[in-house]
C-alpha cells in the first residue's frame, strides 16, 4: 500500500481515472463489454495493419545506405507524426489548468500540488506515447515482418518523439501564460494547437503545390527541390532518420535527447504549475461591452432573432469559433491549388471538389451541433411563442448561411472560370453541409456548449455518419467536377448512409 | 365575476406521466385568476414534472391542461405567448448581457421594440441588475443570473408564470427581490404557480396551497382550509404539509 500523498498513491489515482475515461471512450458510457471490445481492436488492428501494408511495406529492404533522399523521407514522416502528437500534447497540457473537476479538491488538501501536476504531465508523455503507437506500431510490423527485427529501433524512435512532445508543450504553454496571461493563453493554446497540428502538412502541402504543382508530400520529399537544399548524409540532422533504421549510437542519442526534454522543463516550471491553475480560476471575463446585440435583436423577426443569436453567440466564443473553424485550415491547400491551376482548371477542381465538400459537411456537423445540441437555454425556447418547427428550420438556416459564407469567396473563384463547376461544387457544399445537419438532428442530444469537443463521443453513430456522408458526397462532387455519370455511385452511397442514420435514430 | 376571470388560469384533468413509474397520475388542479398558487410536495412527488408538462417542456401520456381557456396541448403556441417559466436553474446564454438578452427575449415574444425597451430597464432597475446591464452574463453568480432568468420572465407581460422552486440559491435580499416582485405581478392580476421546499414562503406569499404526493393532488385550499382537513389547528405549515403527507403514506 503507497501512502496518501505520495507519488505512488497520486500516480495510482491518476491511472484508475484515466482507465475510466478510456473505458468511457471505449464504450460511450454504455456497460463494458470484453468481448465488443476485444472485436473493434481487433478489427482497428487489422485495418490499420492493411492501410500500413500499402503505404510502407516497399520501405522494407531500406537500409543506412539509402542516403539523403531516404533520410528526407523518413524525418518528413517523422515530423508529420511529432506535430500532430505535439498539437495535442499541447491541448491536453492546457486544459490542466483550465479544467476545474478536482483541482480545488487538491489545492484545499495538504497534498502537494507540484507532485500532482508532474504525475499529470508524465500522464500526458504516457497518452502520447500510446498515441504513437496506434500511429507507428502497424507501420513497424509490417516493415518488421518483411525487412526484420531491426525495423523495431523505429518505434524506439515514436515513443521518444512522443515523450518529447510532452517537455515542448509544457513549455509552450508556460510561455503563453508568462506572455499573455491566464485569460488569453486558452484561446492562444487552442489556436496554436491547431497551426501546430496541421501547420507542416499544409505548409508542405502549399510549398508543393506552389513549386511542382501537387498536393503529395511524399513527391515533394522526393523532389530535387527539396533533396538540393538537404545536408548530406552525415549531418546530425537524420539522427532520428538513422535511429529509424536501426543506427545504435543514433536511437541513444534521440532517447536522451528525448528524456531531456522531457525532464529540464519538468523540473523548471513544476514549481509553478499550480500558480497557473489557481491564475486561471482567478479570470474574469467580466467589463462593460456596448450592448449592440441588443439592437440586432430588436430590428429582427423571430426567424432572423434565433439566427443571429446563434451566430453572436458563436462569434463571442473565441474557443468554440477556434474549433468550429480551425478545420478550415485545411482548406489552404485547396485554395492555393485554385490559384495556381486557375488558367488550367479542370485538374484542379477536380481536386477542389471534394476538398470543399468534406469541409463543408464536417464544418456544418459542428455548427449544427452548437445550434441544435448546444442551446443553452433550451426551456426559454421550448416555452416561447413558437412552433419547434420554425424553431428547427431557422436553425438550421443559420447553419446552412454560415456555412454558405465561409465557402462563397471560393464558389466566386470557380464560377469567374466555370458556372457548371460551381453550380456543382455548389450542390454538393449543400448537399454535404444539410446531411450533417440532418444527422445532427436526429441525433440531438441536449448539452451544454461548452462540451462541444465531446460531442464526437457521446455519439459515434452520429459522427461516424457524418464522415461517411460527408466522404461520399465529396466523392461524388469529384467525379461530378470531372463529368462523370459515375457520380451518382458515392451520391447513392450517401443517401444510403443517411437513410440507415435516420432508420437508427435515437426515438 | 364576469366570464372572463371565470375561466381558471389553469386547468388541469387527469394528467398522467409515467417514465419507470407513474411520477403524475391522474392529476386534477384548478388556479384562479390572480392568484398567488404554491405547489407542496416531497421530493419525487411530480410537481416538478406536473408544471413541465404545464409550460409545454414534456408532452403528458394523459389528460387536460387549460391556460385561460387555451387548450396548451392543441394550440400550445398560443398558449405559450401568455405563459412564463422559470426554472431552479437559470438557463440564460453566458455570451449575452442582461440587456440582450432581455432583447432576445422580447423579440421571441414578438413585443414591440420601444415598449420592451423600457419594460426591460424598468426591471433592471427593479431586481438590481442595472449596474450589470451591459456584462455577459458568464460571471454572474447564481442568483444574479436566476434574476436575469426572472426578468426575461417578467418582461412579456404574461398571464400566468410557473416556477419552478425559483428562490433555491438565492441570498436573502435576492430572494426578497424576487419575492417582491411576484407579489407585485399579482396584485398587477398576473398568476403566479410556484413550487418551492421553503415553506414559510409559502406560507406568506400564496393564498391557495396545493399538496401534491405520488403524483396526485391530496390536498388543496387555503392555510386555513389545510389545517382543518389535516385536523391540525394553529399549526404551521410545516406541520401540516407533514400531516397530510404521513396520512397520504399510511393511507397506502
Amino acid at each position: 500500500m503507497s501512502a496518501p500523498g505520495s507519488w505512488l498513491w497520486l500516480a495510482r489515482h491518476e491511472g484508475r481515472l484515466a482507465l475510466r475515461d478510456l473505458r468511457h471512450l471505449m464504450t460511450g458510457g454504455g456497460r463494458w463489454r470484453v468481448r465488443n471490445v476485444a472485436i473493434t481492436f481487433v478489427l482497428l488492428a487489422i485495418g490499420l495493419h492493411l492501410i500500413a501494408f500499402g503505404v510502407v511495406a516497399r520501405h522494407a529492404d531500406m537500409t543506412l545506405a539509402v542516403g539523403t533522399r531516404g533520410f528526407t523521407s523518413i524525418t518528413g514522416s517523422l515530423l508529420l507524426t511529432f506535430f500532430l502528437l505535439l498539437s495535442q500534447a499541447l491541448e491536453h497540457v492546457t486544459r490542466l489548468f483550465y479544467g476545474r473537476g478536482d483541482l480545488d479538491l487538491f489545492r484545499s488538501s495538504p497534498a502537494p500540488l507540484r507532485r500532482l501536476f508532474v504525475i499529470r504531465v508524465l500522464a500526458i508523455a504516457v497518452s502520447s506515447v500510446m498515441m504513437s503507437f496506434v500511429v507507428a506500431l502497424p507501420a513497424v510490423n509490417v516493415v518488421a515482418a518483411l525487412g526484420g527485427l531491426r525495423w523495431f529501433s523505429a518505434l524506439a524512435v515514436a515513443i521518444a518523439a512522443a515523450v518529447a512532445t510532452a517537455g515542448i508543450a509544457l513549455s509552450l504553454a508556460a510561455l503563453l501564460f508568462d506572455t499573455l496571461g491566464p485569460r488569453r493563453t486558452r484561446f492562444a493554446a487552442q489556436v496554436a494547437s491547431a497551426i501546430v497540428g496541421s501547420a507542416f502538412i499544409i505548409g508542405v502541402q502549399a510549398v508543393a503545390i506552389l513549386s511542382i504543382g501537387t498536393l503529395s508530400p511524399r513527391d515533394f520529399f522526393d523532389s530535387d527541390l527539396v533533396l538540393n537544399h538537404m545536408p548530406g548524409p552525415e549531418s546530425p540532422l537524420w539522427i532520428p532518420a538513422r535511429a529509424v533504421l536501426g543506427s545504435a549510437p543514433d536511437l541513444a542519442l534521440t532517447i536522451l535527447g528525448a528524456a531531456v526534454i522531457l525532464v529540464v522543463p519538468m523540473v523548471l516550471l513544476s514549481g509553478r504549475l499550480g500558480g497557473y491553475a489557481i491564475a486561471t480560476a482567478s479570470v474574469s471575463h467580466g467589463g462593460s461591452r456596448p450592448a449592440w446585440g441588443a439592437r440586432l435583436f430588436r430590428t429582427a423577426s423571430p426567424r432572423q432573432l434565433l439566427q443571429r443569436k446563434e451566430w453572436m453567440l458563436l462569434l463571442r466564443d473565441p474557443w468554440l469559433a477556434s474549433q468550429t473553424l480551425m478545420q478550415l485550415l485545411y482548406l489552404i491547400p485547396a485554395g492555393l491549388l485554385l490559384w495556381r491551376f486557375y488558367g488550367d482548371a479542370r485538374g484542379a477542381l477536380v481536386v477542389l471538389a471534394p476538398v470543399l465538400t468534406m469541409a463543408a459537411g464536417q464544418l456544418a456537423g459542428g455548427l449544427a451541433w452548437l445550434a441544435v445540441s448546444g442551446e443553452d437555454a433550451p426551456d426559454l425556447i421550448a416555452t416561447s411563442p413558437i412552433s419547434p418547427l420554425y424553431n428547427l428550420s431557422a436553425k438550421v438556416e443559420a447553419v446552412l448561411i454560415a456555412v454558405f459564407a465561409i465557402f462563397a469567396p471560393f464558389l466566386i473563384g470557380i464560377v469567374t472560370h466555370s458556372w457548371t463547376a460551381a453550380l456543382v461544387i455548389a450542390g454538393a457544399i449543400l448537399l454535404a453541409a444539410g446531411s450533417s445537419t440532418l444527422i445532427q438532428i436526429w441525433f440531438r442530444s441536449q448539452a451544454r456548449r461548452r462540451y462541444f469537443r465531446r460531442r464526437q463521443t457521446s455519439s459515434r453513430i452520429a459522427t461516424f455518419a457524418e464522415a461517411f456522408s460527408s466522404v461520399a458526397w465529396a466523392s461524388a462532387a469529384a467525379l461530378a467536377a470531372n463529368e462523370s455519370w459515375y457520380a451518382i455511385a458515392p451520391a447513392i452511397v450517401a443517401m444510403l448512409v443517411l437513410a440507415g442514420t435516420w432508420s437508427i435514430r435515437p426515438r | 365575476m364576469n366570464m372572463a376571470q371565470s375561466v381558471p388560469a389553469l386547468r388541469v384533468t387527469g394528467l398522467r406521466k409515467s417514465f419507470r413509474r407513474p411520477a403524475v397520475d391522474g392529476l386534477d388542479l384548478r388556479v384562479e385568476q390572480g392568484k398567488f398558487y404554491a405547489l407542496l410536495g416531497p421530493n419525487g412527488a411530480g410537481k416538478t414534472t406536473t408544471l413541465r408538462m404545464v409550460a409545454g417542456l414534456m408532452q403528458p401520456d394523459a389528460g387536460a391542461v387549460s391556460i385561460f381557456g387555451i387548450d396548451a396541448l392543441a394550440d400550445p403556441v398560443a398558449a405559450k405567448r401568455i405563459t412564463a417559466w422559470v426554472s431552479d436553474e437559470p438557463m440564460i446564454y453566458d455570451k449575452l448581457s442582461p440587456t440582450e438578452y432581455l432583447a432576445f427575449v422580447a423579440g421571441l415574444w414578438g413585443m414591440d421594440p420601444a415598449v420592451a425597451d423600457r419594460k426591460s430597464a424598468a426591471l433592471l432597475e427593479l431586481l438590481e441588475l442595472k449596474p450589470h446591464a451591459h456584462e455577459r452574463c458568464e460571471d454572474f453568480s447564481k442568483g444574479m443570473r436566476q434574476k436575469v432568468a426572472l426578468a426575461g420572465a417578467l418582461v412579456h407581460e404574461p398571464k400566468l408564470i410557473i416556477l419552478d422552486e425559483p428562490l433555491t440559491g438565492l441570498d436573502a435580499r435576492a430572494a426578497r427581490l424576487v419575492k417582491d416582485a411576484l407579489l407585485a405581478r399579482v396584485r398587477q392580476g398576473c398568476t403566479v404557480i410556484m413550487t418551492t421546499h421553503i415553506l414559510e414562503v409559502a406560507e406568506r406569499m400564496a393564498e391557495r396551497i396545493g399538496v401534491i404526493s405520488r403524483g396526485r393532488l391530496i390536498a388543496e385550499g387555503t392555510l386555513d382550509e389545510l389545517r382543518k382537513q389535516s385536523g391540525s389547528i394553529n399549526t404551521s405549515l410545516e406541520d401540516v404539509f407533514l400531516a397530510l403527507v404521513a396520512e397520504q403514506e399510511t393511507a397506502q
